[in-house]
């Protein structure tokens, strides 16, 4: 289990690269990697030359999320002004623009079968559903808000939704808060099934095994990488290495290891079997606040890919052996 | 059978006395003595014969029979025997006196001696023996020189043996061996058959002198003659036991014993033998011995032997009350001359550390080292004193003289090491990396407080891997190596904070066969251990060890406040309280746990709860605690900040009292940094700006090199010192390099305060792009998005004021404002939720004042466009113009060329017929062709002049161009100044508003109502109309009173005055972290 740096493109953007994402490969193209960020930009790039394929605008207030449909064929971009943009990928043709003021827009994930986008709402304390052929609001999951807020409480423990995920089979949606909870839906039947303890300070990535939809990969800004049962509703272990807030986490295609992006500055490769980073890399000289496996598939593309992007404005590309 | 015969008076004949059969009863000898008046020197000899026998009463008895008046009246001829009567009488007391150990007994019995003495020289002044008695008296008294006076006289011209002997043993006693040897070797010349002591006397004096094998023969004689001289053999025996061999050990004690067997009192040999036995551990028959030779002796050094003895065998016992009153009365014998046996006082000094009297034990082992200067012990010992005492300096210098002595000293390092933890931890780690080497070099355990200490000092290096290596080594085995090396999985253990009460764990693992042992002098390694993983973010094996300590040691209450830091660290602030609180079951009255919860709830935002904390934490103290006063400081600081009515009174007597609190801290510890840095922040606080920024400076540059001294607050407030001069650049860069050094880039607070700086040096662009970062990094703090609208609307309409745009500049601020207008309608839209405090009717004023903003900007880029669309033509009229010219310029180029061509190929031509016929000529003349060269030139020169002069013109051309499209603008310009300039140079008078809600000495946070109405105002469009002012008045009132209403709305300000607000905050967590610093050395 071994991370190699493949490419870095240093200014790969004008500004922080917050988010990226790989889009699956389709019949006629390999898979891209998409990321966005602070300068107002969506780029896509194809591996593992990183060669820029287009630069996307019309974003203002900086991209804050990306997230590909499973067909690679859309895929959808969100800013700071809450705004989500649905693009063709190959012809960058606006599909729809999406909005449900007064909700934010944090993070983004198309459900496995490609047939729903699931939008973190932010301080609408709530996860909202768009139908990807109609582009309408489906269903909004909303989460239970503390029966007594604080009044003096100013910042950051209010029930404000910051990521999703989807578990593989797309039954399950959990969704990460400000305040450190995750909450758990059952999708089909539009009902929080329950909240998972753990962390107590915001949870700004969540990911699914691939191989055990009961297990649940949660970073935080406690700095630890929590692994739930999100089923049985127990923390099954935690894992620390970090030494800032952990911003990003994503679980390998074979399911035997998460990569984990930090705010001090590194990559990290963790070995589940072990439980413990068995890999850190700091070519990064800032935040990292994305990292993405590229998923399985396309015309002979075995080696298994891991891009992370960064406040350093650059995008790296690792081979994942 | 020795006999006398005393003849009978008037016959021949005589009674026969057998002297072993002398009566009991001395009076019948003396009847017969009378009656048959015998020669006095009958008896003497018989006197003589009771004292042998130890008789002594019978003995006194006739002597003083034999020296009363009747016998002076009927012997007043017999001058000899009578003086001899009387010195026997006066030896005899002299004896006496010598011998008793009461005060006035023995001067009793030299005053009886003198008088005797006196009688017998009345008797005949010039009777040597007299004067020789006289001199061993008054030796016995002490007089010396008296009694070399009187050896002298009874000297005389003669060879008088005794008083030789006495003049002798003067010398002796004066230490001029050498002139007593002298007089010992005349005494052997004239009188060869003497006694054993004349030679016992030679060798005493060759001892001295340092003759020993000398000594040795005159002693060896000495024992030939009397093999049971005590003295002779004690004298041997020391010199074998000098000779410091184990066969010289052996013969001595062999000797000392057979002298003790012939003489149980020789106080010497009771001295070595007590030696002897102390070293062999027999504590009981040291003190026999030396009781005994105390008893009988009364010589200052041997008793003063004896003494130490005593104390020693005392002090090895561990009765140090004993030992001590012995070793002073061993001091007390030398005279306090530590020159003579300094022995005494080094045992007492340590005796004296042990019961704790330092300054004691300081001035007796300042003694010793009198005598001996490089006695590594004794500076070892002083260093320690010292240390103890404070007087760090001195403690160092005699530690390093021990090392620099006794480099391979393994415990003078160690003492160095120790001393300089506080001080120099580079050159303490140094010392206890050598002791550590000299410890395994000679093959010893190294013990587990020099590894811990190597290890906490590594850690304080921030060289974990080191820290980390030596806290192992002194950890060695046990339960904590398998979750070190990740052979146990700690997570299939199931190890959290949480769980903190749960020991079933450990239970389990003893059930799998481990054991969780924590040997007591461990466990201080064991939470140092713990402390390293926690820095190296290992959380969870960390939480096991503190956990595994709690459960083998649950009073071990640091462990239980660094669960709680852990708690804190991932904001679970029940659970740290729990935590704490649990401590506090353990210690009511610990400060470092009340302070903690004071910390915790302050962060809880119980704030009369934290103050009663903090004060029981500083009474815990009683007011010595710096911590807690700082604490204290601090709650007073943030009370001053925190109350949003800002009552000026309250905020005067709280910063007063803050003020008042850390220069507290300052007089007890001048070097305390934290209250440094509090008093800057009041000082700051007050204006006082440049002492502000020196104090800051000064902390900032002390903070540096320690992990343990994460000091961002200083950075921090520094930057806020610059700020408030308008040093923006500087601010900027300090806030930046703060973020990024301490926080990651993770702090949103800092990067409010970067844009706010932003801000205020018109940098629109890096404002918003710092706002855009702070959002992204706290989503849920609305106030980065209403002050971003604000920047982006401020950033629009200052463009829009601006004399010179372009058409881009104008476009980019219309997007501005539209993302402006999106921003607050976005926070109007959210203010219903409660999410955040902003009052909608303030968003709602914003909103409409962008819209309105973007309706002119929408204008302005139209003529912006317009103009563009005009220049744009302008410039295309102008191209063609130039192009005209161009061509026109080519044209007549081309026609000048053409001229020139031609006139060229006239020339050429003409040339050419010259040519033709010159080479007519030529072929006539035979002439050459130079002129047509020259000729040449001359064209090529015109050509030259040619191209300037065009040059000029080019020139010429594009000014007027210039000149004709900045006319153009300044009339577009005009025109449209004269349209807006007014309302939009009023707007932005009054835009000048919600950023100064930051601002620490903008008045209050009313300024954003007093901004919002002024903006209310300026969406009025009637800037002119004065009769306006007064209702905005009343309306910010309206404004004021109803945010005394809503607590709501207060979370609106929650920038007001951010300055220093949290610096302090966070100050306390560095504290809490110097506190496990102290922790960490506390290892003593």
């Amino acid at each position: 289990m071994k991370l190699a740096g493949l490419k870095s493109i240093e200014n790969a953007h004008e500004d922080s690269v917050w988010a990226a994402a790989w889009v699956p490969a389709t019949e006629d193209r390999p898979s891209l990697l998409l990321t966005g960020s602070l300068d107002e930009t969506v780029k896509l790039w194809r591996a593992d030359e990183l060669d820029l394929v287009r630069t996307n605008t019309g974003h203002s207030l900086g991209v804050a999320a990306v997230a590909a449909h499973p067909s690679g064929i859309i895929a959808a971009s969100s800013s700071l002004d809450s705004f989500v943009r649905v693009f063709d990928v190959d012809t960058n043709a606006t599909i729809a623009v999406l909005e449900s003021p007064p909700s934010e827009v944090w993070g983004m994930q198309f459900e496995p079968m490609g047939t729903v986008l699931a939008v973190a709402g932010g301080s609408s304390a709530s996860v909202k559903l768009w139908d990807t052929a109609s582009w309408r609001i489906l269903s909004t999951l909303s989460i239970p808000r503390p029966e007594a807020p604080k009044p003096s409480d100013k910042t950051s423990s209010k029930k404000f939704v910051l990521s999703v995920a989807w578990s593989p089979n797309g039954k399950r949606l959990a969704c990460g808060s400000m305040d450190g909870t995750i909450c758990v839906f059952d999708v089909e039947r539009s009902k929080l099934l329950h909240q998972l303890e753990g962390h107590n300070m915001p949870v700004r990535s969540l990911v699914f095994s691939p191989v055990d939809p009961r297990v649940l990969f949660s970073g935080s800004d406690d700095g630890h990488v929590n692994m739930h049962d999100a089923e049985g509703k127990t923390l099954v272990g935690s894992m620390s290495g970090h030494t800032s807030w952990v911003l990003s986490v994503d679980a390998s295609p074979d399911g035997g290891a998460i990569a984990t992006g930090s705010s001090d500055r590194t990559v990290r490769l963790w070995d589940l079997k072990m439980r413990a980073a068995v890999q850190t890399m700091s070519n990064h000289n800032d935040q990292v606040w994305s990292v993405a496996f590229r998923p399985p598939g396309g015309t002979g593309v075995r080696a298994g890919r891991l891009a992370s992007v960064s406040d350093d404005k650059s995008v790296s590309l690792y081979d994942y052996s | 059978m020795a006999s006398v015969y005393i003849p009978v008076q008037n016959s021949e004949e005589e009674v026969r006395v057998v002297l072993d059969q002398l009566p009991r009863d001395a009076s019948d000898i003396l009847d017969i003595l009378k009656a048959e008046q015998a020669p006095l020197d009958l008896w003497l000899i018989i006197a003589r014969e009771y004292f042998k026998q130890g008789k002594i009463d019978q003995f006194r008895q006739i002597l003083e029979e034999g020296s009363s008046s009747d016998i002076d009246e009927y012997y007043a001829d017999v001058k000899y025997e009578r003086i001899a009567i009387l010195n026997a009488l006066g030896a005899y007391y002299s004896y006496l006196g010598k011998t008793e150990t009461k005060h006035k007994e023995k001067e009793d019995f030299f005053i009886m001696a003198t008088q005797y003495y006196n009688k017998a020289s009345r008797i005949d002044m010039h009777e040597p023996t007299t004067w020789v008695g006289k001199g061993q008296l008054l030796l016995a008294k002490g007089e010396i020189d008296n009694a070399f006076q009187a050896f002298t006289i009874g000297l005389g011209n003669s060879d008088n043996v005794p008083a030789l002997l006495g003049q002798a043993s003067v010398e002796f006693y004066r230490g001029r061996f050498s002139e007593s040897l002298q007089l010992y070797k005349r005494v052997l010349q004239v009188h060869p058959g003497c006694p054993a002591a004349v030679r016992l006397g030679i060798g005493l004096c060759r001892y001295k002198l340092g003759q020993l094998d000398k000594a040795r023969q005159a002693f060896d004689r000495v024992l030939q003659a009397n093999p049971d001289n005590v003295e002779a053999l004690v004298a041997l025996g020391i010199m074998d036991l000098q000779a410091n061999d184990s066969l010289g050990m052996r013969r001595g004690m062999e000797r000392m014993q057979q002298a003790f067997e012939i003489y149980p009192y020789c106080a010497s040999a009771l001295n070595y033998l007590a030696n002897h036995f102390f070293f062999t551990g027999q504590h009981f028959l040291v003190e026999q011995l030396t009781e005994t030779a105390l008893a009988v002796s009364t010589h200052g050094p041997t008793k003063s032997h004896s003494f130490y003895n005593l104390a020693r065998s005392y002090h090895s016992k561990g009765d140090y009350e004993k030992a001590g009153m012995y070793y002073m009365a061993a001091i007390k014998e030398t005279n306090n001359k530590p020159q003579e046996f300094v022995f005494p006082y080094f045992g007492l000094g340590q005796v004296q550390l042990k019961l704790g009297e330092l300054k004691g034990s300081v001035s007796n082992f300042e003694k010793v080292l009198e005598v001996y200067p490089d006695n590594c012990e004794t500076l070892k010992a002083l260093g320690h004193l010292y240390t103890q005492l404070g007087k760090t300096e001195k403690a160092l210098e005699y530690m390093r003289k021990a090392t620099k002595l006794d480099p391979r000293d393994a415990q003078a390092f160690v003492g160095l090491g120790e001393l300089l933890i506080s001080s120099d931890t580079g050159a303490a780690l140094d010392a206890f990396k050598m002791a550590r080497t000299l410890m395994k070099k000679g093959g010893q355990e190294v013990p587990i407080e020099v590894l811990n200490d190597i290890g906490a000092l590594h850690f304080e290096k921030e060289e974990f891997e080191s820290a980390l290596d030596n806290f192992k080594e002194a950890l060695g085995d046990g339960i904590w190596i398998s979750f070190l090396d990740e052979k146990e999985k700690l997570e299939e253990t199931g190890v959290s904070v949480q769980g903190y009460k749960d020991t079933g764990i450990f239970h389990r693992l003893i059930e799998n066969g481990h054991s969780v042992d924590v040997p007591w002098n461990k466990v201080t390694t064991l939470f140092n251990m713990a402390r390293l993983l926690e820095q190296l973010h290992k959380t969870e094996t960390a939480t096991f060890l503190y956990r595994l300590i709690l459960f083998k040691y649950p009073g071990y209450i640091d462990a239980y406040l660094r669960l709680a830091a852990s708690a804190r660290a991932q904001n679970n602030l029940p659970l740290a309280i729990e935590l704490v609180n649990e401590a506090l079951k353990v210690d009511d009255k610990n400060p470092n746990a009340l302070s903690l919860l004071g910390e915790l709830e302050l962060k809880n935002d119980d704030w009369v709860k934290a103050k009663e904390t903090l004060r029981a934490a500083n009474d815990a103290t009683d007011g010595k605690d710096s911590y807690a006063i700082l604490s204290l400081g601090n709650w007073n600081y943030f009370a001053a900040m925190r109350n949003e009515k800002r009552n000026p009174k309250l905020e005067a007597t709280h910063l007063e009292k803050a003020k008042e609190l850390y220069t507290k801290v300052l007089t007890q510890h001048s070097s305390n940094m934290y209250a440094a840095n509090g008093s800057g922040i009041i000082l700051a606080e007050k204006g006082q700006f440049d002492i502000a920024k020196d104090i800051f400076t000064q902390v900032q540059e002390a903070a540096s090199g320690s992990v343990f001294l994460q000091m961002p607050d200083v950075w921090v407030n520094l930057a806020h010192v610059y700020f408030a001069q308008g040093n923006f650049a500087l601010a900027v860069k300090m806030y930046q390099n703060c973020l990024r050094k301490f926080f990651y880039n993770t702090d949103s607070q800092i990067l409010l305060y970067l844009a706010r700086t932003h801000y205020e040096a018109e940098h629109w662009q890096e404002c918003k792009k710092t706002l855009l970062r702070a959002i992204h990094l706290t989503p849920s703090n609305y106030t980065f998005r209403f002050d971003l609208g604000a920047v982006m609307q401020k950033s629009s309409s200052s463009t829009l004021q601006k004399k010179k745009r372009t058409a881009d500049e104008v476009r980019s601020t219309v997007t501005e404002a539209e993302n402006a207008v999106r921003v607050f309608t976005q926070l109007s839209a959210a203010s219903d939720l409660h999410v955040h405090g902003f009052d909608s009717k303030k968003i709602q004023t914003h909103v409409q004042y962008c819209t309105h903003l973007l309706e002119g900007a929408k204008v302005h880029r139209e003529a912006a466009e317009r103009e563009e669309l005009q220049n744009r033509q302008r410039l295309e009229v102008a191209r063609q113009a130039a192009l005209a010219e161009e061509a026109r310029r080519k044209a007549e180029e081309h026609r000048k060329y053409q001229l020139e061509k031609r006139k060229q190929e006239d020339e050429l031509r003409r040339l050419k017929q010259e040519e033709e016929k010159i080479q007519r000529i030529k072929e006539q003349w035979k002439s050459n062709t130079h002129g047509s060269h020259k000729r040449k030139e001359r064209a090529e020169d015109d050509d030259g002049e040619g191209r300037p002069s065009e040059r000029k013109r080019k020139k010429g051309g594009k000014r007027r161009k210039k000149d004709k499209s900045s006319r153009a603008r300044h009339y577009e310009d005009d025109d449209e100044e004269a349209a807006t300039m007014d309302e939009v140079e009023d707007e932005d008078a009054n835009t000048n508003y919600n950023r100064e809600e930051e601002n620490q000495e903008a008045e209050e946070p009313v300024d954003d109502d007093d901004a919002h109405d002024l903006l209310a105002a300026a969406g009025l469009e009637d800037p002119d109309a004065d009769d306006e002012v007064p209702a905005s008045v009343a309306r910010r009132r309206r404004a004021l009173s109803s945010s005394d209403e809503e607590g709501e709305l207060m979370e609106g300000h929650p920038n007001s005055s951010p300055q220093k607000e949290n610096s302090p905050g966070r100050q306390e967590e560095s504290n809490v972290e110097e506190e496990d610093d102290a922790n960490l050395n506390d290892e003593e």
